[in-house]
């Protein structure tokens, strides 16, 4: 096999260029990390410090022993939260997934196009009507409710990409299953499912991802504070007269993208995958 | 419908038999959309028409078109559908291109460093609160980062106001979007490099193609699927927007970096003016409508 080989001038633009790449894409989350660990006293201080002076955990202990924005609450109500929503959306997802790539059914296609159609959606419109349907429906400041808006939004995707996996997994051995003695779900649940596990993981991902760092349903369907998720938490901390607490703020931060970051590379193999695989298919 | 077969590859059996477990299996998912997405979204278009403000809560009248003559008059509305276009397009296209000289640099790399482009997608996970946090920080005009890298590479003499400027601060915010979107570019393009078959390239360098002829003739024709999808679902995305910008500046100063969608919550939630605020919203629907459109008619002819 021939290859171009690797010039000095190519070389060395290719250096340049994964150099600012890396100083570009990590430097905000070092410079997130760092801040955290300062005294707010270095905060102010000019020139700046890249590395604190004084490494503290101080505002890391302020937030968790806060009683007016309990972050470890909202920390709790976002895990709940999150997993309730994976946990839905994935089942949900598999079945209508599986339908959608392997049955032949009246209006298959039109419902395909209007899920991908809904995602489009912006989520804002719908808050008025959703705000006054919850409080019809007692679902106003609930984990079922927050639940089942963070699903409604992260399904389309799930349904698209296990669609995608299923239309990869031939056809030919579900029936053979099945002219063994296979029932449909046996034949789902035992021959289809073992192998489309990663866009499953994906999916699952993607629903933990998308309820996490949801914003604007809680902002406006929770006004409980102990029901409170992290990111309407942080603005709930952080809007008003403590917005020059930088220090607490990148503290708090760091807590809220932890747990998506650790995830995110943990299982970020079948995350390319699974994604690619999905766009790729369509 | 009842006892005819499909025109399906002979394995799909019975019609109604399929039809029937397929309505099964897609009920619980269509139940929870209708609920979240469809009903709302119609209650939206129906409030649409009246003149309904949570602040005179019985004042509520049918007005019709008094909601969408009041939108073609409103000056702050057509700001809003400015800042949405410039905010969109320049986030779009400067994400697309850093993606792909990303995603081409990380493409050459040999296999062991591949573990490389995971640190690169990280901030793309990163919460949209966090990212508008973290650049509100950086952007501060006292204690921001940024003005201090500025300033020791002497590219400015005083701190600048990023935040509370009405130009800078919409550069702000493009910045804070492209730095949370890059990485997804990247990714995709990185697939689609993936793709391209390895003799082809051999062939083309056989052939004496010089780099610059091979992205153009080779890379870039397969990449072109990508660009047209992932753009076209990048510009809906950023025409629905929210976190970053509704912490980094809330919309302000003013209305510098009010884009509709936080025009629409402001409308709402900041004067309660929730009839107009949904015809403003519903004309956002017919809106990104269209764009989807066209992104499906690219879905369909590429993959």
């Amino acid at each position: 096999m021939i290859k171009r080989g690797f010039s000095l001038i190519w070389s060395f633009i290719l250096a340049i260029v994964l150099g600012v790449t890396l100083v570009w894409t990590l430097f905000p989350i070092y410079w997130m990390i760092s801040t955290s660990f300062k005294t707010n006293m270095d905060v102010f201080k000019m020139p700046l410090d890249l590395w604190p002076k004084e490494f503290t955990i101080q505002s890391y202990i302020n937030l968790i022993t806060n009683d007016i924005t309990p972050i470890g609450k909202f920390f709790i109500n976002s895990v709940i939260t999150s997993l309730g929503t994976v946990l839905i959306a994935v089942i949900l997802a598999t079945f209508a997934g599986y339908a959608l790539s392997r049955l032949n059914f009246k209006y298959r296609k039109s419902i395909l196009m209007g899920i991908l159609t809904t995602q489009m959606f912006p989520l804002v419109v719908l808050l008025i009507p959703l705000y006054i349907l919850y409080v019809k429906t007692n679902l106003l400041n609930t984990y079922t409710g927050l639940i089942l808006a963070f699903t409604s939004f992260t399904l389309p995707f799930g349904i698209w990409m296990i669609k995608g996996f299923v239309d990869s997994v031939p056809v030919e051995i579900e029936e053979a299953a099945m002219v063994d003695g296979c029932t449909r779900f046996q034949s789902m649940r035992l021959v289809v499912f073992p192998l489309i596990i990663p866009g499953v993981v994906a999916t699952g991902v993607f629903a933990f991802l998308d309820a996490w760092n949801n914003l604007l349903f809680p902002l406006t369907l929770i006004n409980e504070v102990a029901m409170k998720t992290l990111p309407p938490g942080m603005i709930l901390a952080f809007g008003g007269e403590f917005k020059h607490d930088w220090s607490g703020m990148m503290a708090a931060s760091v807590i809220v993208s932890i747990p998506v970051i650790v995830i995110f590379i943990v299982i970020q193999r079948y995350l390319v995958q699974g994604l690619t695989g999905g766009a790729v298919k369509g | 419908m009842s006892t005819k077969l499909t025109k399906n590859n002979g394995r799909e059996g019975r019609w109604s038999a399929s039809s029937k477990l397929a309505a099964m299996l897609i009920a619980p998912s269509l139940l929870v959309m209708g609920m979240i997405i469809l009903y709302p979204l119609i209650h939206a278009v129906w409030l649409s028409f009246f003149n309904y403000k949570l602040t005179r809560p019985d004042d509520i009248a049918f007005t019709l078109t008094k909601n969408y003559l009041r939108m073609v008059q409103d000056e702050t509305f057509w700001l809003a559908v400015k800042n949405t276009l410039i905010f969109t397009l320049f986030t779009v296209i400067i994400s697309l291109v850093l993606g792909m000289i990303m995603a081409i640099a990380i493409d050459q790399l040999p296999k062991r460093f591949s573990g490389l482009r995971g640190f690169i997608l990280v901030p793309w996970v990163v919460p949209g609160i966090v990212v508008g946090y973290l650049f509100m920080y950086m952007f501060d005009v006292e204690v921001g980062v940024v003005n201090f890298i500025l300033q020791k590479f002497q590219i400015i003499q005083e701190f600048l106001p990023w935040l509370m400027n009405d130009k800078l601060s919409m550069i702000a915010i493009i910045i804070a979007h492209i730095w949370n979107q890059t990485p997804f570019y990247m990714l995709m393009f990185s697939a689609g490099l993936m793709a391209i078959p390895e003799d082809v390239k051999e062939a083309a360098y056989v052939e004496g193609a010089s780099r610059w002829q091979e992205f153009w003739h080779i890379t870039f024709p397969y990449l072109k699927g990508i660009v047209a999808i992932t753009s076209l679902l990048m510009v809906i995305r950023n025409f629905n927007n929210f976190p970053i910008i509704f912490t980094m500046t809330g919309g302000g100063p003013v209305y510098s970096t009010t884009t509709s969608v936080i025009y629409i919550y402001r409308l709402a939630f900041e004067q309660y003016e929730m009839g107009y605020a949904s015809a403003v919203g519903a004309v956002w629907v017919i809106v990104l409508l269209i764009v989807s459109i066209f992104y499906i008619k690219a879905l369909q002819k590429d993959f």
